[in-house]
């Protein structure tokens, strides 16, 4: 297993935790809706760009991939 | 020992391939519009949204999120050992990435049971809409991923196998774009109301 690989899971595990205490224990407000949502873009990156090694392709998909993932949350985060 | 080279750096070779990434943005698009007009609705009807939303079960989301990342996890060590060519070892990997998915099948069954059963369907409010619309999607493309996998892993372990490492990274980025649609539906239905 590489290095790189388990720390990215750990983070993503703790993140996750993270997220699910975030909504336990705080009230929905626009700055929890914005945390949660925040957490989830830095989530999905890691993925894309760790687990699916994006960080290895052109930058036309990491700048597009990007732009449409910042789009759809920003989205959510204002019709909120 | 010889490992194959793609140029990733080609814009028509992204890593699991130019038409896999094609999906992924058309998936991301749509259920991202999706979840934009679930949001909008729920502006407009903010006691309704509330209350449904109270009824999930946040727990059984948040594990289920686990058993994706685990999965995902396993996936990625699965085409790390399949590119030093430990078929053996990929195959492992494959075999905890399919569980980890057999496993949110089962808890989101599990959650499905619990809402039929409290006589929670399609028809009861918008918000339960999106919810059956949504989550029903993504567990038709959990079921698609696993049929895939299934069928490369027992592709790349017969004998005189002509798989290749464009193959596992296809497969692997149709099975981690699961993952990254329910990191988006998870905290929008689960979460934010």
């Amino acid at each position: 297993m590489q290095k790189s690989l388990i720390f990215v899971y750990g983070v993503l595990i703790a993140l996750t935790i993270a997220t699910a205490l975030i909504a336990n224990f705080m009230l929905v407000s626009p700055f929890v809706v914005s945390l949660i949502m925040g957490l989830a873009v830095f989530k999905f990156s890691l993925v894309t760009f760790q687990f699916m090694e994006l960080k290895k392709a052109n930058s036309f998909w990491k700048v597009s991939l990007t732009l449409t993932l910042g789009l759809i949350v920003l989205l959510i985060i204002f019709l909120k | 020992m010889n490992t194959l080279k793609i140029n990733y750096k080609n814009i028509y070779y992204p890593p699991g391939g130019i038409l896999m990434w094609i999906i992924i943005f058309l998936e991301l698009i749509t259920f991202g519009m999706a979840l934009v007009a679930f949001v909008y609705y729920g502006n407009e009807q903010r006691e309704l949204f509330h209350h449904s939303r109270m009824q999930l079960n946040t727990t059984f989301g948040a594990i289920n999120t686990v058993f994706l990342l685990t999965s995902g996890f396993f996936m990625a060590n699965a085409v790390h050992q399949f590119k030093e060519k430990e078929i053996q070892k990929s195959s492992v990997f494959f075999k905890l990435a399919m569980l980890g998915g057999f496993l949110f099948l089962g808890l989101k069954s599990i959650e499905y049971y619990h809402k039929i059963e409290s006589g929670i369907s399609l028809d009861t409010n918008m918000f339960y809409t999106f919810y059956w619309l949504l989550t029903g999607f993504h567990v038709i493309h959990v079921i698609m991923g696993l049929v895939i996998l299934g069928w490369t892993n027992y592709g790349m372990t017969k004998k005189d196998s002509d798989t290749i490492t464009e193959d596992v990274e296809a497969c692997a980025a149709f099975w981690h774009m699961c993952d990254l649609i329910w990191l988006l539906l998870f905290p929008v239905l689960y979460l934010i109301f």
